[in-house]
């Protein structure tokens, strides 16, 4: 188990390192931000929080779609807060504090993302589009939601030798691992989405800050944008 | 490519059917054009379609339908020089359709 | 002749009803191989295509991050699936954005992803084959690159980038379309999209002046090639040839006219579109554009003005600056940039639109008009998809929607507004934009004008509407040929400067 955590772990760093390198090198050579657009970078930057916190254009198209992606997201972030008390030593109040918000969270996540496969079945267009994989994201996705809610209403786990044996990989001497199928379930999924994001859809998380429509000030005709790859032998005349 | 019958002649015209070489035209195989759109050439179809020859004959390009309305207005009267009446001669458009009956090549770009 | 096409309804309730491959067989002429050949691509495909395909692919893929980052992020979310135009009109699913924009994201997975490469099948990857590049071929000119899917896409993904590269890769190995590449080849030959020769043009000038003579007993100047002039205006070939453009074009003579601005046309930039753009070849794209520069330079010129085209004006507020210097704010090190652009006035905006300088005027007074000449018009606007989604007008966001709105209010006394979810940003492209202009396309263009023609159906109905201004060549030749399909009068488009044109007063500076 350990071994699978260091190996995601590293999968994930090394693989977003590189694409998220990969993205900011690559020049955009002409601006074309989907407008109207702010004109300035001051605007873009609210223009992205916009998007990344409240998903403005997805609200512009599709409600119901925008309800359940809200939903799965929202809720998702509010799982990933809670189980921060796992990292960190002590935790502090505020962490004590929202651990049910993480709860209500992990529900409100479970339902988005049924929601949202309920689409991919339901929806002709919507089936039309999905590919093997897109099922299988949620279903893992689903996996790893109901397993946590499983151990936080039903089969509880040693929270306590888990955190223990977290803070023992964080020092890189591992402790075994408390064996509980629904956590090993749990942790799994997560391992296995993990080492997966970098190379899939998943990518849509930095990519929509690096998206030339959303992250470019309308300010072409008051700078002279230019891409080093661009510049032709007509300039060099 | 494709090909025309007129009169025991083979005569090359592109995918939309405007003739390949402008010299292979003449009034047989205009009439062959136009029948090949459906249009029964008269008299004032004439009169569009020399038009249209003499003036690509000294530009190079079919005529701007304004120029083209005015030289039939002089020619055919005032009442005519309009496009609603260029349609009425030739319904998919006096400059596309017009010109493929006048041999010339097709107008292209924003038309 | 053109086989007639039904006219499609639009019922939302049947927007999941969809027939697969419904327009696969839909396909414009490929270019022969002389006209692919004469703009520097490969005449036709040949051996070893599909090497080259991918090859194409790769460098792209360095050169551009919209494409890099496009190819990646999407989800299959489907909340583009019910934008497109050609999707409602169609109903053939691959012509909804995410499934258009699949056919070239399932080769770009199997030959540079990890997933694509060992597990095909689960990601939706396939091979480059002959029939996937047909498909590309009929589905990637589906697309009038109008960017309305952009717009609604959670991570801004813009098909026209996609349809742009595909189209790329295509001309690259020698499939071409014919329309597209005889016109690139006419630019560069000629000197315009229509291929008017320099005497065809002085003469349709001449001709309107005497018109104008005749009509107002002014001298309204059409100027051509005057070094010297203030104004070099930049006007879509088809302002010089076709109904209705001509009106604007009357309309843009008469404010320079009225308002003493020095103007002029060039023979060497006699056009303003660029169909670079629909082709996605950035070289062609500047190529196109510096007979821009050149007429600039040559002609002394203090500000460019754009005349009516929607997709020129993209590339002029857009691009023009990167690609010709043809703006403001060059680098002080840029040579390139400040050799022209210390000969521009930067008191205006470099370039402007015709409407941002009639506008303007308007404002200050500078031109007056009587709206009661168009009294016999009720009015309602077309925005068009390259100015709403990819330019901007005046200094505020909206103002490529409220300047050309903001003129026809001025000039006319009744405008109505279309639907709200058709209009501004979310508007609906005519149907022809993109390279999709062409009569061996007619079946599509009349099926992507349907959501436009509902909208102006409803408005008709309601408000009696009997004039739909535009700012687009394209706009207005597609609409000519499309209304009568839809049982309206193809008259009934015009530009926002023929509005102008019947409107405004002249004779104070005449």
């Amino acid at each position: 188990m350990s071994g699978l955590f260091y190996l995601a772990t590293l999968t994930f760093l090394i693989g977003m390192v590189w694409k998220i390198l990969q993205y900011a090198r690559t020049p955009a050579p002409l601006k074309i931000p989907t407008t109207p657009a702010p004109p300035t970078s001051a605007g873009v930057v609210a223009r992205l929080a916009r998007e990344t916190l409240f998903f403005e254009s997805l609200f512009r198209a599709n409600l119901l779609l925008w309800f359940f992606a809200v939903l799965f997201h929202g809720g998702l972030a509010l799982v990933f807060i809670r189980h921060l008390r796992y990292f960190v030593d002590p935790v502090p109040a505020w962490l004590v504090w929202m651990q049910p918000f993480g709860i209500y969270g992990g529900i409100a996540m479970v339902l988005g993302l049924m929601g949202l496969l309920a689409r991919r079945f339901l929806i002709r267009r919507v089936r039309y589009i999905s590919t093997p994989s897109d099922y299988l994201w949620l279903v893992l996705l689903l996996v790893i939601g109901v397993s946590g809610l499983t151990m936080t209403y039903v089969a509880h786990p040693d929270v306590v030798a888990l955190k223990a044996y977290i803070q023992s990989l964080w020092h890189f001497t591992p402790a075994p691992f408390p064996a509980d199928p629904f956590l090993t379930l749990h942790l799994l999924g997560f391992l296995v989405l993990l080492a997966l994001f970098p190379f899939s859809k998943l990518l849509h998380a930095p990519g929509v800050f690096f998206s030339p429509t959303r992250n470019q000030a309308d300010d072409a005709r008051e700078h002279r944008h230019l891409a080093p790859w661009s510049q032709s032998e007509l300039e060099s005349q | 490519m494709a090909t025309i019958e007129v009169a025991g002649k083979t005569i090359e015209v592109d995918e939309e059917g405007y003739l390949t070489n402008l010299s292979d035209w003449d009034e047989e195989v205009a009439a062959e054009l136009a029948k090949k759109e459906g249009i029964d050439m008269t008299e004032n179809h004439w009169e569009v379609v020399n038009f249209l020859r003499e003036y690509y004959e000294e530009y190079q390009v079919a005529p701007p339908i304004r120029v083209l309305t005015k030289a039939i207005a002089k020619k055919l009267g005032p009442e005519k020089g309009n496009s609603d009446y260029l349609y009425e001669l030739f319904p998919y458009g006096p400059a596309k359709q017009a010109c493929k009956i006048a041999g010339l090549p097709k107008p292209t770009g924003c038309v | 002749m053109a086989t007639p096409t039904a006219v499609p309804t639009l019922d939302p309730t049947t927007i999941d009803q969809f027939t697969p491959d419904a327009m696969a067989g839909v396909r414009s002429f490929p270019a022969p191989p002389e006209i692919q050949g004469a703009i520097g691509f490969a005449p036709e495909l040949s051996e070893g295509w599909e090497a080259r395909a991918i090859a194409r692919m790769g460098e792209l893929l360095q050169e551009n991050r919209a494409l890099r980052v496009f190819l990646d992020a999407c989800v299959h979310c489907g909340a583009c699936t019910d934008k497109c135009h050609y999707y409602l009109g169609t109903k053939d699913p691959k012509n909804m954005p995410v499934a258009r924009q699949e056919l070239l994201r399932s080769v770009y997975r199997r030959y540079f992803t990890f997933a694509g490469k060992w597990f095909p099948k689960l990601v939706g990857a396939r091979d480059l084959t002959r029939d996937v590049l047909d498909e590309w071929y009929s589905y990637f000119y589906q697309c009038s690159e109008c960017r309305r899917c952009s717009l609604f896409c959670p991570y801004g993904i813009d098909t026209a980038e996609i349809t742009m590269a595909a189209r790329e890769i295509l001309n690259h190995i020698g499939y071409g379309q014919k329309y597209t590449s005889e016109i690139i080849g006419k630019v560069h030959r000629i000197g315009n999209n229509l291929g008017l020769t320099a005497p065809a043009l002085r003469n349709t000038l001449e001709g309107l002046e005497e018109e104008l003579k005749e009509e107002t007993g002014l001298d309204i100047r059409f100027p051509l090639d005057e070094a010297g002039a203030e104004v070099l205006l930049v006007t879509p070939s088809a302002d010089f040839f076709a109904e209705p453009h001509i009106y604007s074009l009357i309309g843009y003579a008469k404010v320079f006219h009225a308002a003493g601005i020095s103007w002029t046309l060039s023979t060497k930039a006699s056009e303003a579109g660029n169909f670079g753009l629909f082709i996605g070849n950035h070289q062609q794209m500047r190529k196109i554009a510096h007979r821009i520069r050149d007429a600039a330079l040559d002609l002394g010129v203090k500000r460019v003005v754009v005349g009516e085209c929607g997709h020129a004006w993209r590339v002029a507020y857009s691009f023009w600056n990167t690609l010709i210097g043809v703006g403001s704010g060059a680098d002080p090190d840029d040579r390139y940039g400040h050799l022209l652009q210390k000969q521009l006035d930067h008191r205006y905006k470099q370039p402007s639109h015709i409407c941002e300088v009639t506008w303007d005027l308007l404002q200050r007074g500078a031109i007056q008009v009587d709206p009661e000449a168009n009294d016999h018009l009720t009015v309602t606007y077309h925005d068009s998809c390259n100015v709403a989604r990819g330019s901007r007008m005046g200094d505020t966001p909206d103002g490529a929607f409220e300047i050309p709105r903001a003129i026809i209010r001025k000039v006319a006394n009744r405008f109505v507004e279309m639907d709200p979810a058709t209009i501004r940003e979310r508007t609906f492209c005519c149907g022809g934009g993109g390279g999709l202009l062409t009569d061996d396309l007619l079946d599509v263009r009349i099926k992507g004008a349907a959501p436009r023609m509902a909208a102006l159906r409803e408005v008709v109905e309601t408000h009696k509407v009997n004039f739909m201004a535009t700012i687009c060549a394209i706009c207005k030749a597609q609409f000519t040929k499309v209304l009568p399909a839809y049982g309206f009068k193809m008259g009934m488009v015009g530009g926002v400067h023929q509005l102008v044109s019947n409107a405004i007063r002249l004779g104070q500076n005449g």
